[in-house]
């Protein structure tokens, strides 16, 4: 016959104690899913538009800070690599910032430009795959508009003309793509059109050249040995390694990693002391019970034992309507927010915050159990 | 790891003694704040016998009990429990004497989440015997008319059944040795008169040595022996009789005195 769990009959003995247990559990780790979220999310909105891009590798200067700040290097390093082994096809993406007047309004406002060669397949949105975009696009003073755009651009009407950097322009067509944290909303033109709208930005040098490779060939292998062929001005980056750059720089230049890594700090705090309390006043009521077990010949360590799985039972009990409250949140923010704030679960996040909330309540148990450890059974004749 | 147990000079125990007591003081507290509570206690135990332990309050009964129950360090004299010697044990093995030992309080002190059986069945797990637990507990408490009572949580059982769950949890390993302080004390006259007889039969049948503090003059008469602790010192060691006796006419010589003042 199994042991008695006295740490499994002590918690469902006290009901209330015990709901208001695992709701301050379940509390905390709704707090920590939501901060993570919303970090996961924002980070996530700055570099999504990557997964738009056609190519498995990314060639950008060392200095390049993210997509929108980066700096130019000359075109030679993408015919460099063009012969090696998996390679595809290689394509220049120029970028740059431009003013763009809203027709109705007369105001302008910089918008982030990308150049490319209207042959290249840099992009995947649907809007920009056949002839006849690739026919538009060629056309002189003309660009399509990123539908994500702020409406401070104005209309997004086919056929609208307006002027960008005091030149006019018309909207040719338009996709969905979305600027990131840096841009307010994106243009693609043809390298021809970029030239003229940018003078004198010469089309020798390019902001990321892109490398797509054959099916099924390793883009770390490949990345690898153009790493070797290429010299010190240009570095190399899978599409992973490139979102994960700029990431890291979203995350550190601006304060959301701070914000939210204190959000979930406070809230592993909040949780802690709540699963302390609940634990602390539970070992008071039994005191004399535990000094008793110590009187009849059980050691610290199975006091010791008992109040830890208390506290991984709280943590369990607590950690599971939290994760299912966090998936509601998730779902009710991507839809209140209407996809712009794409809070999305992932596996990694589960096992993270489930970790975290152990360590939680387990440090809240050593914490409480140095009283139950003290019970005296000497005190209690 | 091989510990050396200081070697008494005078090694004097009897096989046939459950606790043997000599030359034991006994001080709370440290310096200056020092205060001694027991005073050259020398007391044996034959096995079987039971044993009331009576006295003023303060006088350190229920220390002497839990220096006996191997539940605080002690230094000086000599205590030996169960053909072992206390004196300089460390905490590790004091634990190991309490397995041997049967403790009852005056508060039950039954965790309320459990059952009467699991209560009891938590003194058999220290035995590591999981496969009879379950038997054990149910045929102790059925020995002490619980029988019907051993799926209830402590809260829908009386004061004295409840105590009798502590009794069959301190009785169910069989223990050598029981000390039981005040177990009377919380229970009305038919119920803790019910609880000694109870404790009485099963010392009988079992054999073991009973050390019980009370101050319950009803139930002196299942006493063998009768001890009288005054100020830390032993001040009587009598039978029933004796002590019923010699307390009457204690009685009488304060009434004759007082007389002969007026
Ligand atoms: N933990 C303690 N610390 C200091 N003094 C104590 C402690 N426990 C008991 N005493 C003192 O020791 C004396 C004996 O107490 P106790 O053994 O409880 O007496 P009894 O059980 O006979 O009433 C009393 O004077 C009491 O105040
Ligand atoms: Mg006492």
């Amino acid at each position: 016959m199994a042991r008695v769990s006295v740490a499994w009959s002590n918690l469902m003995h006290e009901r209330t104690r015990l709901i208001v247990a695992i709701a301050g559990v379940s509390f905390a780790v709704v707090l920590i899913f939501m901060n993570l979220g919303f970090m996961g999310a924002l980070i996530s909105t700055a570099t999504n538009f990557y997964e738009q891009f056609n190519a498995e590798l990314f060639l950008i200067s060392p200095e390049t800070l993210e997509i929108s700040t980066s700096t130019a290097f000359p075109r030679e390093r993408i015919y460099q690599v063009a012969g090696v082994d998996g390679v595809e096809r290689i394509m220049p993406l120029y970028s740059e910032y431009l003013l763009w007047r809203n027709p109705e309004t007369g105001v302008s406002r910089g918008i982030f430009v990308y150049g490319i060669n209207p042959n290249d397949p840099v992009f995947l949105m649907p809007e920009l795959q056949g002839t006849e975009a690739r026919r538009i696009l060629s056309r002189p003073d003309t660009a399509f508009i990123d539908r994500l755009s702020r409406p401070e651009f104005g209309p997004q009407e086919i056929g609208t003309t307006t002027e960008a950097d005091r030149r006019r322009i018309t909207i040719g067509g338009t996709y969905f793509l979305g600027g990131g944290f840096a841009a307010d909303g994106t243009l693609i033109m043809s390298d021809q059109n970029f030239i003229r709208y940018l003078e004198p930005r010469p089309l020798s040098l390019i902001n990321v050249g892109l490398v797509k490779l054959k099916l099924g060939v390793s883009p770390e292998k490949v990345a690898a040995t153009m790493r070797a062929l290429l010299p010190a001005d240009v570095n190399v980056y899978t599409k992973a390694g490139i979102i994960e750059h700029d990431s890291a720089y979203w995350l550190e230049s601006t304060s959301i990693g701070f914000i939210f890594s204190m959000g979930v700090v406070v809230s592993f705090i909040v949780g802690a002391v709540i699963v302390y309390q609940i634990l602390f006043t539970d070992i008071r009521d039994h005191l004399p019970e535990y000094a008793t077990m110590k009187a009849m010949g059980y050691r610290s360590q199975y006091l010791f034992k008992i109040v830890l799985q208390e506290a991984i039972f709280l943590a369990v009990l607590g950690y599971i309507p939290g994760l299912a409250a966090a998936l509601g949140l998730y779902h009710l923010t991507a839809t209140a927010t209407a996809g712009t704030l794409p809070v999305a679960m992932n596996g990694g996040r589960v096992i993270f915050v489930l970790g975290l909330t152990l360590l939680m309540c387990s440090l809240s148990g050593l914490i409480s159990v140095r009283k139950a450890v003290t019970a005296d059974p000497a005190e209690i004749f | 790891m091989f510990k050396t147990q200081p070697q008494s000079t005078l090694d004097s125990s009897r096989d046939d003694l459950a606790v043997q007591i000599q030359h034991l003081n006994y001080f709370f507290g440290v310096g200056d704040l020092s205060k001694q509570v027991l005073f050259d206690i020398s007391l044996e135990l034959p096995k079987g016998q039971i044993v009331i332990l009576t006295g003023p309050s303060g006088s350190g009964k229920t220390t002497l009990l839990t220096l006996a129950g191997a539940l605080r360090r002690l230094q000086d004299g000599s205590l030996r429990v169960l053909g072992k010697e206390l004196v300089g044990l460390g905490d590790r093995a004091l634990v190991n004497v309490r397995r041997n030992i049967g403790f009852i309080f005056q508060a039950h002190n039954l965790f309320e989440s459990l059952t009467a059986s699991q209560n009891v069945e938590m003194a058999v797990e220290l035995t590591g015997k999981f496969a009879s637990k379950r038997e054990q507990s149910v045929t102790m408490l059925s020995a002490l008319g619980l029988a019907d009572r051993v799926d209830y949580k402590p809260k829908s059982l009386s004061g004295g059944q409840k105590q009798r769950v502590a009794i069959a949890r301190a009785l169910v390993n069989h223990p050598k040795l029981i000390l039981a302080d005040e177990p009377t004390a919380a229970l009305d006259k038919k119920s803790g008169r019910d609880v000694v007889t109870y404790l009485h039969n099963l010392s009988r049948q079992e054999g073991c040595t009973v050390l019980m503090v009370t101050h319950d003059n009803r139930i002196l008469d299942v006493a063998d022996r009768i001890i009288n602790l005054v100020d830390g010192r032993l001040e009587s060691d009598s039978t029933p009789n004796d002590f019923v006796q010699h307390k009457t006419q204690e009685a009488l010589t304060e009434v004759s005195a007082d007389m002969f003042i007026m």
